[in-house]
This record gives structure tokens, C-alpha cells and sequence, in this order.
């Protein structure tokens, strides 16, 4: 792939050097100043109310981190990589600037990765999210009412009020976020995209590892230096979908054979920004409706066609010429749908690779590069 | 003016010089390490230069004789870089093109390697339509043979003409290689013949193999390329399962890679 082609400026250089580190300089700079930092995981957990709290929301990572032997210690060799990968932060002290965590049951992987991390290193502040796995009228009113007692904890460990207003106000905040990356997605979607998938994951990563003023600032000059730029020269277009990944390297991997991704239907990725909240009515229920209703995730088992359509949609919203399906070692949820999802785009002539892989393993970058140009040249020619 | 094609696989390089649509000349090195021996990781560059270099001694020729190279194998972009080769393919489509251009019926290939197995699916033009690889796991492949090889005390390329010989085959339980091993030491240490043992070895090889085709599907022109297609006990197993006799290239199957990547060169230049 050519990318001499896109402008090479400060703002994406930025951005992709805030993203490659766990405790960023904006993190930390927070922190001096007294503020308080709150991690979170799963896509289900609304940051709008941490925010409203004034506290600054991180959604954890790994950032491709393969090392795990301390956390191997607590979850076994069959759990997912990924949080095993996370939970080894956890414990080696990378994550030492948070001020605690919220679970939820996104999956049970994720869960083990919590609760043994507090186990070894307790927080001051954890508080579980126990998220339906249905959306009927009982298991939304079951999950408003979880959001109120997350609400309610932050407030009483935290000694603040979170008050409409104020909640109103984070949930402007947040969707003023999503809208950035809303419109980052859109501009790589196009003929000419002026975003690699590579950008595109750095730009997300970014938007929950920094506060709001900071965000809104490096995004903003990020999509000034890009808009009217594309990438040309690359063989195929592609879509990311599957399992929890934030792993730069691998999408790298993926476009340096010469692919473009151009759109993803990832839990680090499009799942996170499409749906945006109402502040129209009861908040709470709002962000009940967007963080769980609209939510794309397989652990919602009877919402495959959603997910499928989802899928569909942006494959022919971005002109996708092919879809991988990814999933970790051991994910379940993901193991289960994505061959149902490749099944189903397959039937509808829809090229699509399966992988299977170790979270951060770059032992296998050399295979997965294999793959992934076989199956360029399949789709879109040797060269 | 020769087309050439190098492929520098995880454990053998070779390289195939191919003119006017036939095998001109072949070479192969081996970088294969004896089962004794510790692994060591050779450079790509270095072992695309060797087996290049003494094909092109052997025959007279020089670098510039060539019309047009394709790098293929694990080493397909580090040797292309270092100008080599004008371009590179994978070797997924590589075998899928050279099985088809040695037997045009061709449209399944089973490739099975030092480190992976693929099935291959190409349509009439040897162009690829579809294909599985195996995940991260050495059962399925040729270092799955080389433990067991060893732990039977036959050697990796005799292993496949004494699995033949069995009269009890030995169901084995396991799928993964450490815990096969284990389980043929078991079996060993309680008297049982090495040569149903090893077709036990080869009909599990086959299963995890079969695994693969499943999932991709086959049509029944079927040609196994790789160097576990010279194992004539694992080659049955598959051809009693898949139902159908496979094609034989007239070819060392080890030396498909580099002969696809060669026809590749073939057809960049204009000459196909």
C-alpha cells in the first residue's frame, strides 16, 4: 500500500504516541492535578456516569502487551489472552493510576480478569454492573436499575452528587466524543479513505485514555490534516469484526501486506460510538437503551441477525471487498457467532477469512500475514 | 531467459527455474534440521542466495539471467526486498497454482508443511477461490511426524513405509503432539509394535488433516503437495477418507511452492 499519498503531519504523529502507552502523559497530568481515574472494560459500562462524577473514564487495554506470566498465576492457559494480557498490567503495576474498577458479566473471561485483579491488588473503589443477557421490558428495568446503584456507589465512595444536569452534561461530553469518531469512521469509508484502519484504532483508543478537552483537540486537528487526503494503492478493502482487540501491531500486519481496513464491527472499535443517547426523558434509561438495547455484542445471544445486519450494512456502506472474523484463543462468544457470521456472509458470496490467534503473540504475525495475503490475492489480485 | 520462483519455507528453501511452460531445472537445499539437533533460525536472504546461486552454477547462468522471479514461503518479502525477486505471493496460492498447472483437473490441494497444513481450493484458471490453514498448533503438520518419527526411533522419511506394515493400527487417543508422544511412549513401554504405533500416528496426522478439508470443502481432483505428500501412509489414510485416488505431480511435492511462484513469475512476464 502506498501511503505516501496521505499527508504525514504532527496531529496523527500525536495521537499515535498517546496511543501506545498505558498511562499517558494526559493521564498523568490528571492525576498530578488531583483528578481521579476510573477503568472500565466491557462495551456494556456507560462512561457518561463516571464523567459525571468528574472523574475521568479509562476503558483498559493491552496494546498487544504478550507477556501474561503473572497473570497465568490467577487465570489459566484456556482463558482468553487478552484479558490475561490485561490482568498482567493489572498486576505488574501498570495500571497502578487507577482509582478502581467497574465489572460487568460481559463475559465470563472478563470477569475472572477483575476479580482476580482485585483479589491481588484490591482497589479502593469496585463496583460489579451485572448486565442482562435479554433486553425484554424486565431485563432493561433490571438494568437501569444497575445503573442507578453504579450511580449511587460512585457518589457515596466519591462524595459527589451526580445530578441531572450533570449527567446531561457527561452525556453531551461523550457523544460530542462519539461524534469525532463518528466522523472519523465516515471519512475512511469513502473511495478515498484518509484514515488506515491502523489510524483509525489509535484514534479510538485515544478518545478513552484521555480527558474530554484533550481528546476533542487532537481529534479535531487529526481530522483537519486528513480531510481532502486518501490512501491509494492498496489491493483490497477490508472490515475487522470479532472478538476484543486493540492490538496496532495487528491491524499494521494486516494493511502492510496491502489491505485497507476501512470499517470494523469491533468491541475496540464501531460497537463502541454508532448509537448515540438520548438526554430526552429519564437519562439513566437512556444510556440504558444505548448500552445495551443497541449494543452489538455476541454475548446478546438471540441478537444475531442485528449483529449480521450490522455487518452488512457497513459492507456496503464502505464498499468492502472482504471481511476477516478474528477471535482470541478460548473466546466463546466469539468462537460460537463468527461461524455463524462467516456462514452468513458466505451465502451472500461475501469473502471472508477466519482466524483464530493468540492475543499479542507476535510469533504468529509471520502466519496471520500469510493468510491475510492469500486471501488479498484471492479478492483482489496478486498484486 | 529463465522464470524463476525461490520459496524459503520454515524448514527447506528451494528454487525451480522454469521456460517456456516446463520444468527447466530444480534445486533444493535442505535447512532441514535433524531431530537431534537444536533449531536454529537461518536467514531468509541467505538461503534464497544459496539455493538460487547453485541452481543458476549448476546450469550457467547468472542473476541477470533471469526473466522474471517470484519469492514465495516465510521469506517472500525479506527477498524481495533485497531485490531477488520482483515480486512475491503467498505460498498458499503458489501451490494451489503449481498443483494446478502440473495437473489442470486439479482443484483441491492438501499441503501439508514443516510448521502448517492448508487446503487449497482453485478454480479452472489455477486461480484461488478459497482456503483453510491450521491455527497455532503443530499437531496436523510435518514437525508433528518428526517428534513422533523420533520417539518411534524410525526416521521422519521411513515413517510412512512402516505404518504400511501394520497389522493392528493403534488408535490414538490424543490430538496434540506433546500429549501423542506421551501416549506412544505409554504404548512403547508396554510392548506394542513400532509399526502399528506409527500408523496410528499417521491415520491421527490424516484426521486433524481431514479436519481442515471439512471445513473448507473439496472437489474430488485432489493432489497433495508439501513434504508430508511423501509419506505414503498418511496419503492413503486421506485418500480411504476423502473417497477418491489423489493426483501425483510429476514433481517433488516438497518443490511445489517455488515451482507455483515460478509459474507466477511466468505469467508477470507475459509469457502465460
Amino acid at each position: 500500500m502506498d501511503v505516501a499519498s496521505v499527508k504525514v503531519g504532527s496531529a496523527m504523529d500525536a495521537v499515535n504516541k498517546v496511543s501506545e502507552v498505558v498511562e499517558n502523559d494526559y493521564v498523568k497530568k490528571w492525576k498530578e492535578s488531583g483528578g481521579k481515574v476510573l477503568g472500565y472494560a466491557c462495551v456494556t459500562t456507560p462512561p457518561e456516569i463516571i464523567d459525571a462524577a468528574g472523574i475521568l473514564p479509562y476503558r483498559i487495554r493491552a496494546l498487544g502487551n504478550p507477556n501474561t506470566e503473572i497473570a497465568d498465576a490467577h487465570l489459566a492457559r484456556f482463558n482468553c489472552s487478552f484479558c490475561r494480557s490485561c490482568l498482567q498490567l493489572g498486576l505488574d503495576g501498570t495500571y497502578d493510576f487507577l482509582d478502581g474498577f467497574i465489572e460487568t458479566n460481559g463475559c465470563d473471561h472478563l470477569r475472572g480478569m477483575f476479580e482476580n485483579w482485585m483479589y491481588v491488588k484490591p482497589a479502593d473503589f469496585f463496583h460489579y454492573v451485572k448486565v442482562p443477557h435479554l433486553t425484554t421490558e424486565d431485563a432493561m428495568n433490571y438494568y437501569v436499575e444497575e445503573l442507578v446503584f453504579f450511580k449511587e456507589a460512585i457518589e457515596k465512595h466519591f462524595g459527589v452528587e451526580i445530578t441531572d444536569d450533570k449527567l446531561k452534561a457527561a452525556i453531551a461530553r461523550q457523544e460530542a466524543i462519539r461524534d469525532r469518531l463518528r466522523q472519523i469512521y465516515s471519512m475512511r469509508e469513502g473511495s478515498s479513505p484518509s484514515f488506515t484502519g491502523a489510524e483509525a484504532l489509535s484514534l479510538f483508543l485515544l478518545a478513552s485514555a484521555v480527558p474530554y478537552d484533550d481528546f476533542i483537540e487532537l481529534a479535531d486537528k487529526a481530522i483537519a490534516e486528513r480531510t481532502g487526503t486518501g490512501v491509494t494503492g492498496y489491493r483490497a478493502r477490508l472490515m475487522l469484526c470479532g472478538a476484543a482487540t486493540d492490538e496496532l501491531d495487528l491491524v499494521r500486519a494486516i494493511e502492510d501486506v496491502g489491505a485497507l481496513v476501512v470499517t470494523d464491527a469491533l468491541c475496540y472499535g464501531a460497537r463502541a460510538f454508532w448509537s448515540p443517547v438520548s438526554t430526552e426523558g429519564d437519562l439513566v434509561k437512556s444510556l440504558a437503551d444505548t448500552y445495551l438495547k443497541d449494543m452489538l455484542c455476541p454475548r446478546m445471544y438471540e441478537d444475531f441477525p442485528r449483529r449480521r445486519d450490522f455487518v452488512l450494512n457497513e459492507i456496503k456502506k464502505a464498499d468492502v471487498d472482504g471481511v476477516m472474523v478474528m477471535h482470541n484463543k478460548f473466546c466463546d462468544v466469539h468462537g460460537v457467532d463468527n461461524v455463524q457470521l462467516r456462514l452468513d456472509l458466505e451465502k451472500r458470496d461475501i469473502p471472508v477469512l477466519q482466524l483464530e490467534k493468540e492475543y499479542g503473540s507476535r510469533a504468529d504475525i509471520g502466519r496471520i500475514r500469510t493468510r491475510v495475503q492469500a486471501f488479498l490475492e484471492r479478492i483482489g489480485g496478486k498484486s | 531467459m529463465p522464470y524463476a520462483g525461490i520459496d524459503v519455507g520454515s524448514l527447506t528453501a528451494q528454487a525451480v527455474l522454469i521456460e517456456d511452460g516446463r520444468t527447466l531445472m530444480l534445486k533444493t537445499i535442505g535447512v532441514r534440521l535433524l531431530s537431534k539437533s537444536i533449531r536454529v533460525k537461518p536467514n531468509p536472504l541467505d538461503s534464497a542466495r544459496t539455493v538460487m546461486g547453485q541452481l543458476l552454477e549448476e546450469y550457467d547462468l547468472g542473476w541477470d539471467d533471469i526473466t522474471y522471479c517470484v519469492s514465495t514461503g516465510y521469506g517472500r518479502d525479506k527477498v524481495q526486498g533485497e531485490g531477488m525477486a520482483q515480486d512475491n505471493v503467498s505460498e498458499i496460492s503458489c501451490h494451489g497454482l503449481g498443483a494446478f498447472t502440473l495437473a489442470p483437473q486439479v482443484r483441491t490441494v492438501i499441503d501439508i508443511g514443516g510448521q502448517d497444513a492448508k487446503v487449497i481450493r482453485v478454480d479452472e484458471r489455477g486461480d484461488l477461490v478459497n482456503f483453510v490453514m491450521n491455527d497455532k498448533c503443530a499437531a496436523g503438520t510435518g514437525r508433528f511426524l518428526e517428534v513422533m518419527s523420533r520417539t518411534l526411533g524410525v526416521s521422519f522419511e521411513d515413517l510412512g513405509g512402516v505404518a504400511l506394515r501394520a497389522r493392528n493400527k493403534v488408535e490414538l487417543s490424543s490430538r496434540c503432539s506433546i500429549f501423542a508422544e506421551t501416549e506412544v511412549l505409554h504404548y512403547l513401554q508396554k510392548g506394542y509394535d513400532v509399526a502399528d504405533l506409527a500408523a496410528g500416528t499417521c491415520r491421527s496426522m490424516a484426521d486433524r488433516v481431514m479436519a481442515l478439508v471439512r471445513r473448507v470443502g473439496w472437489e474430488k481432483e485432489v493432489m497433495m503437495t508439501g513434504g508430508v505428500a511423501k509419506n505414503v501412509a498418511v496419503k492413503s489414510e486421506l485418500e480411504r477418507t476423502l473417497g477418491v485416488r489423489m493426483f501425483a505431480p510429476h514433481l517433488d511435492p516438497q518443490l511445489m511452492g517455488a515451482y507455483g511462484a515460478a509459474v507466477f513469475a511466468q505469467r508477470a512476464g507475459g509469457a502465460l
